[in-house]
């Protein structure tokens, strides 16, 4: 065979009619061209399908895998929901990671934020943030009382159980207790919100809610909270809170008998000595003291 | 892929498979050993094999599976025998306008040559001739199913046509 590929092409049905002729011309091609033809009239035996399907499908074949595939699914399907959940607790956890800080009585603490920030906690208290979401809000979420020294940035936040307190960069106070709640501005200016109101505070003055009534305080002209001088000072409270901070700066439980609670306090108490401190208390007030294991008794002065 | 592996395990998707490709996985094999019914017995045991490990097969390569396994259990069982092709009836000759008793003799003739010259092929020269001359497979197509190259089948099929024509010739 001369023309062995373009044969090959012909039997491939490559060829146009044109180039069959051509091909034809070139070589005796006469044998070839009955092979093409006849070759194609064999005839191989026609199966009957549905037959033979049938007899296929009676020799019950056993499929050997797929039950073992079942069982890897199962077990791949457990491994992945696991995995899922473990993956999204992990997840939920970093987060929503708050970071918080607590204070026992008689004891503070100072805390740097993410963004340098300060902030102090003072006794009893509990500041919590979520440190991964600090760059894009500096949201704080305070119990007791605090004072913070703002770095400048975007709006910082601190939300109490009474109210929230935003500001931009300044040095504050919150002090939110039991029937108290109380915002202290030494630089800048704080924007307190308070039920509907928002208050806004120039430095010097002071918001505070007792039993849910906002009192009126004088300016003040000190550059940061006495308690960070180991003194808490008070400027016309009711004696329950002056109690309530005594018994967070020390270890004692305080009782009162006949006293009137709702009595105002001005004056301030030290944070390092007991007895000058429920003396510097007590005196002012006209009362008397006497201590019962860790139970401190106040009563009225010359009562027995 | 695994999808597809799945599919084939389901007996929808296999029974699918099974009639598409039972003729023509028949007639493969029939082009080998020549006889029908084993044809088919070799056929039969092999969709069983397939379907015996129907995860373990990539669905794109199950048709070549499916006439390698032929192949091989064809090897391994079926004795060779003269593979002696029968024509289709009322089969036309090349020329149908001439019907002088002298034509239709020289044809018939011919007829009977070439068969006795295919049943002298190589097994693996016949069935790449008979797939492209019977079932009009392209040589890729061929190549797909037997998973050999292009280059091969042609070789055969060139190798076929050589032998077949000097067979013609010389008888």
């Amino acid at each position: 065979m001369k023309n062995e590929k373009e044969i090959l092409k012909w039997f491939n049905n490559e060829l146009s009619g044109k180039e069959i002729e051509d091909l034809k011309r070139s070589e005796d091609l006469q044998t070839l061209e009955k092979i093409n033809h006849y070759a194609s009239q064999f005839e191989a035996p026609e199966v009957d399908i549905r037959a033979a399907l049938e007899a296929f499908e009676a020799r019950n074949h056993s499929k050997k895998e797929p039950k073992i595939r079942t069982l890897n699914y199962k077990v791949f399907y457990r491994v992945a929901a696991l995995l899922a959940i473990v993956s999204a607790s992990a997840y939920l956890l970093f987060s929503n990671s708050i970071t918080s800080f607590e204070t026992s009585t008689a004891q503070t603490k100072s805390v740097t934020l993410p963004d340098h920030s300060e902030a102090i906690l003072n006794s009893v208290s509990k500041l919590s943030f979520n440190e991964k979401k600090w760059a894009v809000k500096r949201d704080l979420t305070l119990e007791g009382e605090a004072f913070f020294r703002v770095r400048k940035g975007q709006a910082f936040t601190v939300s109490t159980a009474s109210g929230t307190v935003k500001v931009l960069g300044t040095q504050f106070n919150v002090k939110r207790r039991k029937n108290y709640f109380e915002v202290t501005c030494y630089q800048g200016l704080v924007r307190v919100d308070y039920k509907q109101a928002a208050i806004k505070l120039p430095p010097g003055k002071t918001f505070r809610v007792i039993n849910g009534t906002i009192e009126e305080v004088e300016n003040f002209k000190a550059k940061k909270p006495s308690w960070l001088e180991q003194e808490s000072s008070f400027d016309k409270i009711p004696l329950d809170q002056v109690i309530a901070e005594l018994e967070r700066q020390y270890d004692i439980k305080i009782k009162t008998e006949g006293v009137d609670t709702s009595k105002l306090f001005t004056g301030s108490f030290s944070h390092a000595n007991k007895q000058i401190a429920l003396q510097a208390v007590t005196i002012p007030l006209k009362l008397s003291y006497r201590v019962e294991g860790k139970t401190i008794i106040f009563y009225n002065y010359g009562v027995k | 892929m695994s999808d597809k592996k799945s599919k084939l395990c389901e007996e929808n998707h296999f029974r699918d498979f099974y009639v598409t490709n039972v003729q023509s996985a028949t007639n493969f094999a029939y082009y080998k050993c020549g006889d029908g019914q084993a044809a088919l017995d070799l056929v039969q045991d092999a969709f069983a094999k397939i379907w015996e490990n129907c995860s373990k097969i990539d669905f794109s390569k199950v048709k070549t599976y499916l006439f390698t396994s032929i192949n091989n259990l064809f090897l391994n069982t079926v004795k060779h025998q003269k593979v002696v092709l029968r024509y289709a009836k009322d089969a036309p000759n090349l020329d149908r306008h001439n019907q002088s008793p002298d034509y239709l003799l020289e044809e018939e003739e011919f007829r009977l040559k070439l068969s006795n010259a295919v049943a002298s092929l190589s097994d693996v020269q016949r069935e790449v001739f008979l797939l492209n001359r019977i079932e009009g497979k392209k040589y890729r197509e061929i190549a797909e199913l037997l998973d050999i190259s292009q280059k091969t089948v042609e070789k055969r099929m060139s190798g076929a046509l050589q032998i077949l024509k000097s067979q013609i010739e010389n008888i």
